[in-house]
């Protein structure tokens, strides 16, 4: 048993912290190529700050005291949004959660990610026109949606990069939030994440159960490590009480980036009066009047996102070496929260320093080794993010309070390097 | 294919050495060999793709080219497959060669030879007009 564990953690472990450790990577670039202290940061409200909006100059007190109300308040819009999900599930509204995750998709990939593009840019001064950047950003967009979504026609190395880059636009969005409401966000939604998987009753738990049972897998958006043969031979099989966890997180993800976009909009909208296309401002008319929904569909899907999930294989069971081919045949999948949340977590470190950056890294893969580690064992769907949160923030302070200090001290006077 | 599928007990099949039938014709006509689709699905897919590239989305064609690279690679293999491929890699050519014409003549020949208009076309100045730049 413990060898074929490791066996098994040497092939999956490549495959799990590979895309995570790419979003992570380019996050922080985006991060430290696009921050630049002399311009002022607008503060772009979103679902996460709702209630308080940040200021250096506010005491600690009422730093804290407003970043934990803006906590409580995203995740109970997560929460809301959650459990619509699950009775949209449960009353066969399939179809429409399939058509709101590729509006969600496409919205995050044209809106979110063209805004960073034109970002990117204007801070490296490239000359490329108009019409080459849309013609680029429009092509980039429908091959991300169809991609995604579009089953077996594309080349699974393509889905799985597209995955990736929209848990980097998404995160990229996130960095943007004040830093105490960072914080206090994702300790929040690593709780959330561990009551909504693992409490009987639990919205993400629900979800589970309700696509097992029904066999019928649930559209959403999840980074698959290792397809193989016999998970697409056995449809059926795919929707593992795993599956059904992870899907649930990614649509919430993507519901995220909406609210996110339709913020921005409002910002450029009111600053922008002298924006003359139709089409633009007919988006941005509408999006007050569904942004409280939206809000809370976003939060939901931020919180939902952090699952591990196993898909197996009915089949293996019979083989003499049950435990390893078992094991060796079953991918694993993960909501695309969970690298929202590492690349959030490690972008914020970039904010602050280099080493913070390196301690963040590696207490994040330490956490999600110990969570590939639990899921060998009790077999189940676990969520992802308390764990390497936990350390990830734990590690973040304990660098900036008391590693910083020291080592500059020492080296200031050449004790040390 | 079926048949010859399960002959592939390997979760991570290269696709170019398939083959149980000869050395160089390759058995499954995608990339992601027995994890992508038959040779029936594909020619669905392929010719799907290869027309909505016409919707200015060139970029599906250069996804079919490397979706579809064996029947791509060896001139003889998917007769029904390889018409589609070879005319999503020959539109993606033509069209990757005006775009970057384009866009490098734009770049490089900047306010000399646009004039004025050359400020109020570049992105980043679009940009600033617009008030897209709410990210940064």
């Amino acid at each position: 048993m413990e060898s074929s564990v490791l066996e098994w953690l040497g092939v999956e472990i490549i495959g799990v912290m590979s895309p995570v450790s790419i979003c992570m990577f380019l996050v922080v670039l985006l991060v430290y190529s696009l921050s630049s202290p002399s311009t002022t940061a607008t503060t772009i409200a979103t679902a996460a700050n709702l209630v308080y909006a940040e200021n250096p100059s506010d005491t600690a007190a009422q730093k804290l005291e407003g970043a934990v109300l803006n906590a409580v308040v995203f995740i109970v819009f997560i929460a809301l949004a959650t459990f619509l999900l699950v009775l949209l599930y449960y009353y066969n509204c399939t179809a429409f959660l399939l058509h709101y995750t590729r509006f969600s998709t496409f919205f995050v990939l044209a809106a979110m990610g063209g805004s960073i593009l034109l970002s990117l840019l204007e801070r490296f001064s490239v000359p490329l026109d108009a019409v080459t950047s849309f013609l680029l950003l429009f092509n980039f967009a429908v091959v991300g949606v169809l991609s995604v979504f579009a089953g077996g026609g594309l080349p699974i190395l393509l889905r799985q990069c597209y995955t990736v880059c929209l848990g980097i636009i998404v995160a990229a969005w996130f960095t943007k939030l004040p830093e105490w409401t960072t914080w206090t966000v994702l300790v929040a939604l690593a709780l959330y994440d561990l009551v909504a998987v693992l409490a009987p009753g639990g919205p993400l738990k629900l979800l589970v159960e309700l696509e097992s049972s029904r066999n019928e897998e649930l559209p959403a958006l999840v980074y698959e490590a290792r397809p193989t043969v016999n998970t697409r031979n056995h449809a059926a099989a795919v929707g593992f009480i795993v599956a059904g966890v992870s899907d649930s997180e990614t649509s919430r993800i993507e519901l995220q980036v909406v609210s996110r976009v339709n913020s921005n909009n409002n910002n450029n909208l009111s600053s922008n009066n002298d924006n003359g296309e139709n089409g633009i401002n007919d988006e941005w008319e509408r999006s007050p009047l569904v942004g409280g929904m939206r809000f809370g569909e976003v939060v939901v899907d931020e919180g939902m996102s952090p699952l591990v999930e196993m898909s197996g294989v009915g089949e293996n069971e019979e083989e003499g070496e049950g435990v390893r081919r078992k094991i060796g045949e079953r991918g694993i999948k993960f909501g695309l929260g969970d690298f929202v949340f590492y690349s959030v977590l490690v972008g914020r470190a970039a904010m602050y320093d280099l080493m913070t950056v390196y301690a963040c890294y590696l207490a994040i893969i330490s956490g999600l080794g110990c969570t590939l580690i639990l899921l060998s064992m009790c077999r189940k769907a676990l969520p992802a993010l308390p764990i390497s949160i936990a350390l990830g923030v734990l590690f973040y302070f304990l660098t900036r309070l008391l590693m910083e200090p020291f080592i500059v001290g020492t080296a200031t006077n050449l004790m040390m390097f | 294919m079926e048949a010859s599928q399960g002959n592939h007990p390997n979760p991570n099949p290269n696709p170019n050495r398939n083959n149980s039938v000869a050395s160089s014709v390759p058995v499954w006509p995608t990339i992601d060999g027995p994890l992508g689709l038959s040779e029936e699905e594909s020619v669905g897919y392929a010719r799907r793709f290869y027309k909505f590239g016409f919707a200015l989305l060139p970029l599906l064609w250069a996804v079919n080219c490397f979706y579809f690279w064996p029947a791509l690679r060896h001139s003889h293999s998917f007769p029904r497959i390889r018409p589609y491929v070879v005319g999503s890699a020959i539109g993606f050519a033509v069209f990757a060669t005006l775009l970057s014409s384009w866009a490098l003549t734009f770049a490089i020949g900047g306010e000399r030879l646009f004039g004025p208009v050359w400020d109020q076309l570049v992105m980043y100045n679009l940009a600033d007009r617009l008030g897209l730049t709410g990210w940064s």
